[in-house]
């Protein structure tokens, strides 16, 4: 069916084919144009530079369809169909390559083979027949589409060839298929439209091709098959997907500057500060807040070494490593620090570090927090406590005085008799130097008494700070019974003492334990007054095996079942004149200790209190 | 030295007072004995003895003023001396209302000590000549008959020879014979020194007539 070119509609006459495949063009030059940006930006997002490919690609096929289409000589139609083929090739290769990064599933196998398929259906393309189509055209049927278009269609012998591009047709559809599914499965909701919307068009540009193609070859359908309208509808899907993609970075980002904004409120609320150390760089960065609270400076770069060195000399070294270890060995620390501030103020601050989480060790996060009026008042409150527990001890100690002098005066006075009558023995002419020497020996003896009580009373007034020390809980009950000895017989108390052997040693202030147990047995004491008999049991045990248990028990009345937790309540007293702080301050110094103290009664009569302390582990 | 004779008794728990003491006694010429607790005190103590206690006050078990009772009541001459080691004042006004001689704070100095201690022998010592002389008076006492004690009563009381017989129904011719049997017996030359005895031992005239 020859053509001949007068039959063939005026160039000059633009029909809505022009004017449809140019708008589809420049369409899809402007949304790859616009990806083409974002990649160059953000080159991680690989898919908007398939786009941009695709985007060109189907212009370009679009002008050669067009050729193609207007072609007035069979000739000139087979080159047309011939150069078709390279941008077709491309448009596949950029579909396989956008599927495969943006929905980030696919087989790698089904997308090698798709594009291996195409590739080889191009060499065919210029190597065998007119094209990978077409064996021969012989001529060119003249088609009227809609709107009273005409076309050109080819008549000729099909190139045995052309099923390479079916194959590579098929394995398209069925590498699509299996990534949109595969997206499917996985994504939520976002993912699953993503999938219907590019898995749809895509699947839509293949189905239509097939079946528009099958019916040509099959000769049923006289026409060209125009597929810049079908690629285009993929162009617009893509680039529909790709722009949400744009919206909602731009809405993350408000909301990440909201949360920001949030972030900083909470922080100023809660005092926080935060830093960062980039390791490789050797860079610190802190908010407004941290630099004031560092006293860095506000221009130029802060080092790790800047930021060391506001810390207090004692905690600087241990800081180090540890920021060190965290970006190292991702292992987070926290810690409370004293600041030696070039200003020359002095704070304490909480810090805590830790590597970025998930991310490489290259960065290491933190806050700080400053901790200064928290560290003043804690170390109020234990001054208080420590005041409480001397004023305490010496209010015990002074109803103790009596036997106190006692325990002074016994030595002093053996000191003073003998002495004297030493005197009186050297006035005499006839000496017995023995007898002297002997005396002199008895007389330092008292002395090493006496002193020894002092000693041992000497701490218990002393306004001291706390000292822990590891303790032999034995020794301590023997001291605190030789203190009160006299007091025990001058109350008429029998006073038995049972010792266990072998006891582990246990960490605490000796002074202050030694209060408790003083605390003890005047209470005892108290309790036992005008009961006939009075007997103190004072006892050391181990107590299943992690704790030392010392317990005084009494042979009074007992207590009152309800008071036996109220007797350790500040201000709770039975006696006429106690001051109701003894016990109090005894547990107070208990549980400093890690112990436990309580009051039971016996079933026989009389109450026992008890304390333990920790015992310390087995390595002295 | 005229104090050899007499023993200083020394009760104290404190060997170490115990020793000082005893040296410094004895460089004051007294001997002394040494007890760790009053009831070793008490159990070889014998109640004639004349002296001087040093007593603790605080001791364990029987303390000070529990053996200064026990003392007196089993009738001991001994002067007492309070030692302590704080001065306590009601035991020391209970102390001093027993009949303590003193009450000494430790450390006692040797001049303070000593003298005390004199003065506590001294004591004792008068104690002890005034128990024999009642002892040897009731001695004397134990010899009149029955009869004769009733006369003495009468007399004592100042009453005349006449008087007695009246009151006794009997003439005054007997009672003057009592009478010398009496001053026979008591060892008395004159009814002076008979009345000076009798009222020593306690003895007083019989109640008033009913008539």
């Amino acid at each position: 069916m020859p053509v001949t070119i007068a039959d063939c509609p005026a160039e000059a006459q633009m029909t809505w084919i022009d004017v449809a495949w140019t708008a589809a063009a420049s369409a899809s030059l402007t949304l790859g144009g616009v990806h083409l940006f974002v990649w160059f930006k953000e080159r991680t997002q690989v898919a908007r530079l398939w786009f941009f490919a695709l985007s060109v690609s189907v212009p370009v096929f679009g002008f050669i369809e067009l050729l193609a289409m207007y072609a007035s000589t069979p000739a000139e139609y087979v080159v047309a169909s011939r150069w078709a083929q390279p941008p077709l090739f491309l448009i596949v290769a950029s579909m396989v390559g956008f599927v495969r990064s943006y929905f980030g599933t696919g087989r790698t196998w089904l997308a090698i083979a798709t594009v291996a398929t195409r590739a080889a259906a191009l060499i065919v393309n210029f190597t065998s027949g007119v094209s990978v189509l077409h064996r021969d055209v012989t001529g060119l049927a003249r088609v009227e589409l809609w709107g009273g278009v005409v076309v050109s269609a080819p008549v000729g012998t099909l190139n045995p060839w052309i099923v390479l591009t079916v194959i590579s047709n098929a394995l398209l559809a069925a590498f699509v298929i299996d990534a949109t599914m595969a997206l499917w499965r996985r994504a939520g909701a976002d993912g699953r439209r993503r999938a219907t919307v590019v898995g749809g068009a895509l699947l839509t540009c293949i189905g239509v091709a097939a079946v528009m193609g099958f019916f040509i070859s099959a000769g049923t359908l006289r026409s060209p098959t125009p597929l810049t309208p079908l690629f285009f509808v993929v162009v617009v899907a893509m680039g529909y997907e790709l722009g949400l993609d744009l919206l909602r970075a731009v809405q993350l980002s408000r909301s990440l500057a909201e949360s920001e904004r949030r972030m900083d409120l909470a922080a100023q609320a809660a005092e926080l500060s935060f830093w960062s150390w980039d390791v490789r760089r050797d860079r610190v960065w802190t908010n407004a807040r941290g630099r004031t609270q560092f006293e860095l400076d506000t221009a130029g770069p802060t080092t790790l070494a800047d930021l060391l060195h506001r810390v207090h000399p004692d905690e600087r070294e241990s800081l180090s490593t540890a920021i060190r270890e965290a970006a190292a060995q991702d292992k987070p620390f926290e810690r409370e620090l004293r600041l030696s501030l070039p200003s020359g103020n002095v704070r304490w601050i909480g810090l805590r570090g830790q590597r970025e989480p998930d991310g490489p060790a290259g960065t290491v996060l933190g806050v700080a927090i400053d901790v200064t009026v928290r560290q003043r008042l804690e170390r109020e409150a234990a001054q208080k406590r420590s005041e409480l527990a001397h004023l305490s001890r010496v209010a015990t100690l002074g109803e103790l005085s009596g036997s106190l002098a006692h325990e002074i005066n016994q030595p002093l006075m053996g000191i003073l008799s003998n002495a004297q009558a030493a005197q009186r023995f050297l006035a005499h002419d006839s000496v017995n130097l023995d007898e002297v020497r002997e005396i002199l020996a008895d007389i330092v003896e008292d002395d090493k008494r006496a002193g020894e009580v002092i000693r041992r009373l000497r701490p218990l007034l002393k306004k001291g700070e706390v000292q822990l020390e590891t303790l032999d809980v034995n020794r301590l009950v023997g001291d605190v019974i030789r203190l009160t000895r006299n007091d025990l017989i001058n109350r008429d108390v029998a006073t038995n003492v049972s010792l266990a052997n072998d006891l582990p040693r246990v960490r605490g202030d000796l002074v202050q334990l030694q209060q408790v147990l003083l605390n003890f047995i005047m209470n005892a004491c108290d309790a036992m007054d005008g009961q006939p008999n009075p007997t103190l049991l004072v006892a050391t045990r181990l107590d299943d095996g992690h704790c030392v248990e010392v317990s005084v028990k009494d042979s009074g009345p007992g207590v009152p079942p309800a008071d036996l937790e109220r007797i350790f309540q500040p201000f709770f007293t039975t006696k006429d004149h106690g001051t109701g702080l003894g016990l109090s301050v005894c547990r107070t110094i208990v549980n400093a200790h890690g112990g436990r103290i309580w009051a039971q009664n016996d079933p026989a009569g009389g109450a026992t209190l008890r304390m333990t302390l920790p015992a310390m582990a087995e390595s002295k | 030295m005229s104090s050899a004779r007499e023993i200083v008794y020394v009760v104290d728990d404190d060997p170490s007072v115990r020793k000082g003491l005893t040296r410094l006694l004895r460089s004051g010429g007294f001997a002394s004995e040494t007890f760790e607790s009053a009831q070793q005190f008490l159990d070889q103590h014998d109640a004639r003895a004349v002296g001087c206690a040093i007593l603790d006050l605080a001791m364990p078990g029987v303390d000070g003023l529990r053996l200064q009772t026990a003392l007196r009541e089993a009738g001991s001459v001994l002067a007492i001396v309070f030692l302590t080691g704080h001065g306590d004042v009601p035991s020391s006004v209970q102390a001093m209302k027993q009949g303590a001689l003193d009450f000494l704070q430790k450390p006692v100095g040797d001049d303070q000590l000593l003298a005390v201690t004199r003065a506590a022998i001294e004591r004792s010592r008068k104690l002890d000549v005034e128990r024999r002389e009642l002892a040897d008076i009731e001695q004397r006492l134990a010899t009149l008959t029955p009869r004769e004690r009733e006369v003495l009563g009468h007399l004592v009381a100042g009453r005349l020879n006449k008087q007695v017989a009246a009151d006794l129904g009997t003439v005054e011719h007997t009672v003057k014979m009592h009478r010398a049997r009496i001053m026979e017996k008591m060892r008395v030359r004159s009814f002076a020194a008979l009345v000076r005895l009798a009222q020593r031992a306690g003895i007083a005239g019989p109640p008033p007539s009913p008539r």
